[in-house]
C-alpha cells in the first residue's frame, strides 16, 4: 500500500476531506512534507505509526500515554529516535502489534521498515478511528 | 559522492593511536570556549518545528532577556528541510520554513542571537530526509556559510559505516575485525587464544578463536565510559633476522554484531593493513589468508589485530565536515556539537573536531509539539531520564575542560511533563556542574519573568558554574553507594545521595549534594577540606589558600543565604527526594 492509499484510506475511515489533505495536515502536523514527496511509495510500519499517532493527537485531540517503558518490550523501540514514541503510543494502545521472532514468544519486534498488506493497514486505521471515539465518548 | 567502502585514512591524528598520544585539535584556530547556551527546536517541537514557532521563540527570549544569562543559540533541529536535495542542494521544507534559512538567521541574527543548523553524517537525517551530508561535505557546508550559521549539531543516523544504532546491521563488516584463530610469521605459530594479549574489554575468547575484536556500542546506558573499551588481538613474534617475511592470518569472516570483515594489522605500531579480507563462507569457516609483506626486527617483534574503524571512520566524517566548514568560510568559529550519541567513544576524540560530544542517545524520546510539553523522566532503564545522563556523565570530568570541550548529557528537559520542579531544579544544578551545555528545549511562550521556571534557567548563581572561567567540571568526591572509586565508578543504582565538587575561578569551590532517590534522605558523612583538596586539590587555583583559611564564607545557590562557616567541614540537611543543595565556599584568610 502506498502512503498516498494509506492517507486515502485513513480519510475515508475518519471522515476526512481527501482534496486538499496534504496542505492541511502539513499544516496542522500530522503529516510530513515527505508524506507528499514521496506518496507514491510504500508505506512502511514506522511511517504508517507516525500517521496514526500524530493524526490522534493532532486531529482527534488524544494527549499521549505518558509512560512508554511498556513498550520497551519491542527490541527494536529505540532503533529509530524520532519514531520510538510513534511506536509505543500506537502499540500501547494495542493499535499496530508487534511480530513475535521467536516461537516462545519472547522475542517481540516492531518491524520498523517493514511493510503490511493494505488489509492489515485497513485494519490498524479502524481499531485507531475505534479507539478515538472511545476515547472520546 | 557516496563511496562503497569507508574512506582511506591517511592522517595519523585521525588514528586510534592518536587518542591518547596526540589529543591536540586536527585544525589550526580552535577557541578555548566555555559550554554553549541557547535554545535548541527538538525537546519543544520535535519535527513539527517551523518558522513561526522559531520567531516566537526568538521575540520571547528578547522579552525575558535570556541573551542576559548567556542564551544566545537558536538552533533548529531535525525536521527542518525539504525531505529531498534539490539539484543536489538543500532546501527548506517549503511549508515550515517558506522564507527559507537565510531569512531565519537573518531574523536571529537581527535581534542579536546566534543562529544554529542540523545535519547528519549518515545518508539520512534521523527524520527520515534524505539529506544527510555524507558525499555533500563541500556543497552544504557552502550553504551552511552562505545562510551564517553559527553553530552546527550533526547527528549520526543512517550512518553506512557502522552497525549499531540506527544503522544498517550488516554494516558490522566494517566495524568489527573477523573471527581470529592464529597468525605464522617468520617460521612461528601462534594461537590467537594461547599465545596473543587481548587488550580492552570487548573481545573475549570463543571456543579455539577470538572474536568481537572492535569496540563497544556505547548509545546505550549498559556500558561505562572509563577504562579502554577498545579491543585487540596483541602477539610477540620472533624473528631469527631482520627482514621481510610472510605473516598469514587464519580468520573467518561475518557481518554481525561482534564478527565483521575488515582488519587493521600494524607490525611495530607501523599500518600494514587497513581493509576488507576475502570474505569467507561463514563466521565459523575458517582460511588462511594470502601473505602479507612485513618487515621484522631480529628478535622480538609486535604485531597487532585489531579494527578501530568504528571510532576512526566516525572521527573521519565529522572531520570532513569541520574541514570543509573551514574551506568555505574560513575562521567562523562556528561552535561544532558532536551528535553521535557516544556510540563510539567520542570522549576519546571529539576534542579533535568539536566544541561538545552528546554521551548517550537522547534524554527523551517524547517530545512535544505545538501545544504538548512532550514527557520526560526523572529514571529509566534506558537512556531517557535525566539520572541516566548524569549518572554517566558524572564520571567523565577528565575528559572535559576549555583545551577540550565539553561531555553533552542533552539538552535540557525543563519544562517538560512527567517531571516536577525539584527534579527541574536538581537537573540544572547537575548540568551546571557537569559544564554540559545548556541548551533550553521548552516552548518559551509558557514562561513569564518571575515565575519558577524563569527563576531557575535564569538562576545566575548556577549558570556561572557552567560558565566559570577555570571550566573543569565538577568531581564526584563522595557517593554513599559502594563503589571503588566514586570518581570512576559507573553506578546507576539511584538509590544514593553523590557529592560533586567543582573548583572555580578565583580561588571557590562549588559542592554539589544530589539525591538520586526519589525518597527523602540523610547524608550521614560531612565532607571534610582535606577530602576536597585530596580529590580536586591538583586543579584549584590556590589549594594552599583554601586549606589555610581560617574560615568559609558559604552560600547556597538556590536560597542564595550566606554563612561563614568555621569548622573544615560541610554538611546539608535531609534531601528531599531527587533534591539537592549547591554550595558555593569561599576561603576566608
Amino acid at each position: 500500500m502506498t502512503t498516498d492509499a494509506f492517507i486515502r484510506e485513513l480519510c475515508s475511515i475518519f471522515g476526512e476531506e481527501y482534496e486538499g489533505v496534504y496542505d492541511r495536515a502539513v499544516k496542522c502536523g500530522w503529516l510530513d512534507t515527505e508524506d507528499l514527496l514521496f506518496k507514491d511509495r510504500t508505506i512502511t510500519r514506522k511511517n504508517a505509526a507516525r500517521i496514526i499517532h500524530m493524526y490522534l493527537l493532532k486531529v482527534s485531540g488524544l494527549s499521549d500515554i505518558s509512560g512508554i517503558s511498556g513498550a520497551e518490550k519491542l527490541r527494536d523501540l529505540y532503533d529509530c529516535r524520532v519514531c520510538t514514541n510513534h511506536v509505543a503510543q500506537v502499540y500501547l494502545r494495542g493499535i499496530m502489534d508487534a511480530k513475535d521472532l521467536s516461537k516462545d514468544g519472547g522475542f517481540l519486534w516492531f518491524d520498523l521498515d517493514g511493510e503490511d498488506d493494505p488489509e492489515t493497514n485497513r485494519m490498524y486505521l479502524k481499531r485507531a478511528a475505534k479507539y478515538a471515539a472511545r476515547s472520546l465518548d | 559522492m557516496i563511496s562503497d567502502r569507508p574512506s582511506v585514512i591517511d592522517d595519523n591524528k585521525l588514528r586510534f593511536d592518536s587518542f591518547i598520544s596526540d589529543k591536540k585539535p586536527l585544525f589550526d584556530g580552535r577557541k578555548r570556549r566555555l559550554p554553549a547556551m541557547g535554545w535548541n527546536s527538538w525537546n519543544a517541537f520535535g519535527s513539527g518545528n517551523t518558522e513561526e514557532l522559531t520567531k516566537a521563540m526568538v521575540n520571547k527570549i528578547k522579552e525575558l532577556e535570556l541573551y542576559k544569562y548567556g542564551y544566545e543559540y537558536i538552533v533548529l533541529d531535525d525536521g527542518c528541510y525539504r525531505p529531498e536535495r534539490v539539484d543536489g542542494r538543500l532546501q527548506s521544507d517549503p511549508v515550515k520554513f517558506p522564507s527559507g534559512f537565510k531569512a531565519m538567521a537573518d531574523f536571529v541574527h537581527g535581534n542579536g542571537l546566534k543562529f544554529g543548523m542540523y545535519n547528519d553524517i549518515g545518508t539520512k537525517l534521523c527524520s527520515g530526509a534524505e539529506v544527510g551530508i555524507y558525499g555533500y561535505e563541500k556543497t552544504d557546508c557552502e550553504d551552511y556559510i552562505r545562510w551564517d550559521i553559527d553553530f552546527i549539531k550533526v547527528d549520526n543516523c543512517y550512518y553506512m559505516w557502522d552497525n549499531a544504532t540506527f544503522a544498517a546491521p550488516e554494516n558490522a563488516k566494517y566495524s568489527y575485525a573477523p573471527n581470529i584463530r592464529s597468525i605464522e610469521v617468520a617460521g612461528g605459530f601462534y594461537s590467537a587464544v594461547k599465545d596473543a594479549i587481548i587488550t580492552g574489554t570487548r573481545a573475549e575468547v570463543k571456543d579455539d578463536y577470538v572474536t568481537f575484536i572492535g569496540t563497544f556500542d556505547g548509545t546505550g546506558p549498559e556500558n561505562s565510559p572509563t577504562g579502554l573499551r577498545s579491543s585487540e588481538l596483541i602477539f610477540d613474534v620472533l624473528a631469527p633476522d631482520a627482514g621481510e617475511y610472510d605473516l598469514i592470518v587464519t580468520y573467518a569472516t561475518g557481518a554481525e554484531e561482534g564478527v565483521g570483515q575488515w582488519l587493521q594489522i600494524a607490525v611495530n605500531d607501523e599500518m600494514i593493513f587497513d581493509d576488507l579480507m576475502a570474505e569467507t563462507e561463514s563466521k565459523d569457516d575458517f582460511r588462511s589468508s594470502e601473505p602479507f609483506k612485513v618487515t621484522l626486527e631480529s628478535g622480538v617483534n609486535t604485531i597487532r589485530l585489531m579494527n578501530h574503524r568504528r571510532q576512526e571512520n566516525t572521527l573521519h566524517s565529522y572531520a570532513e565536515i569541520k574541514r570543509e566548514l573551514i574551506n568555505a568560510g574560513g575562521d567562523r568559529d562556528i561552535v561544532f556539537s558532536i551528535c553521535e550519541w557516544g556510540k563510539t567513544q567520542p570522549h576519546d576524540w571529539g576534542n579533535k573536531v568539536g566544541n561538545s560530544w552528546r554521551i548517550l542517545n537522547d534524554i527523551t524520546f517524547q517530545v512535544g509539539s505545538d501545544g504538548d510539553h512532550g514527557t520526560a523522566a526523572w529514571e529509566s532503564d534506558y537512556t531517557t531520564s535525566i539520572t541516566s545522563q548524569y549518572n554517566k556523565a558524572v564520571i567523565m570530568d577528565e575528559y572535559a575542560g576549555l583545551d577540550f570541550g565539553w561531555n553533552d548529557p542533552d539538552m535540557l528537559v525543563i519544562g517538560m511533563d512527567g517531571i516536577d520542579m525539584t527534579m527541574n531544579i536538581s537537573h540544572m544544578a547537575m548540568w551546571c556542574m557537569l559544564n554540559s551545555p545548556l541548551m533550553l528545549g521548552l516552548d518559551l511562550r509558557r514562561v513569564s519573568k518571575g515565575d519558577e521556571i524563569f527563576d531557575l534557567i535564569t538562576n545566575e548563581d548556577l549558570i556561572a558554574l557552567d560558565q566559570d572561567a577555570l571550566g573543569i567540571q565538577a568531581k564526584r568526591i563522595f557517593t554513599t553507594y559502594e563503589c571503588d572509586d566514586p570518581a570512576l565508578s559507573y553506578i546507576r543504582d539511584n538509590d544514593r545521595i553523590d557529592v560533586l565538587a567543582k573548583p572555580l575561578a578565583g580561588g571557590d569551590i562549588a559542592l554539589g549534594f544530589f539525591n538520586l532517590s526519589t525518597s527523602e534522605k540523610t547524608l550521614d558523612k560531612k565532607i571534610d577540606v582535606d577530602l576536597i583538596l585530596q580529590k580536586i586539590g591538583f586543579k584549584m587555583e590556590d589549594a594552599a589558600r583554601f586549606k589555610d583559611a581560617s574560615s568559609y564564607s558559604v552560600k547556597d545557590l538556590f536560597t542564595k543565604e550566606t554563612k561563614s562557616v568555621d569548622e573544615k567541614v560541610f554538611s546539608v540537611p535531609a534531601l528531599p527526594g531527587c533534591g539537592c543543595k549547591v554550595l558555593r565556599i569561599t576561603p576566608v584568610a
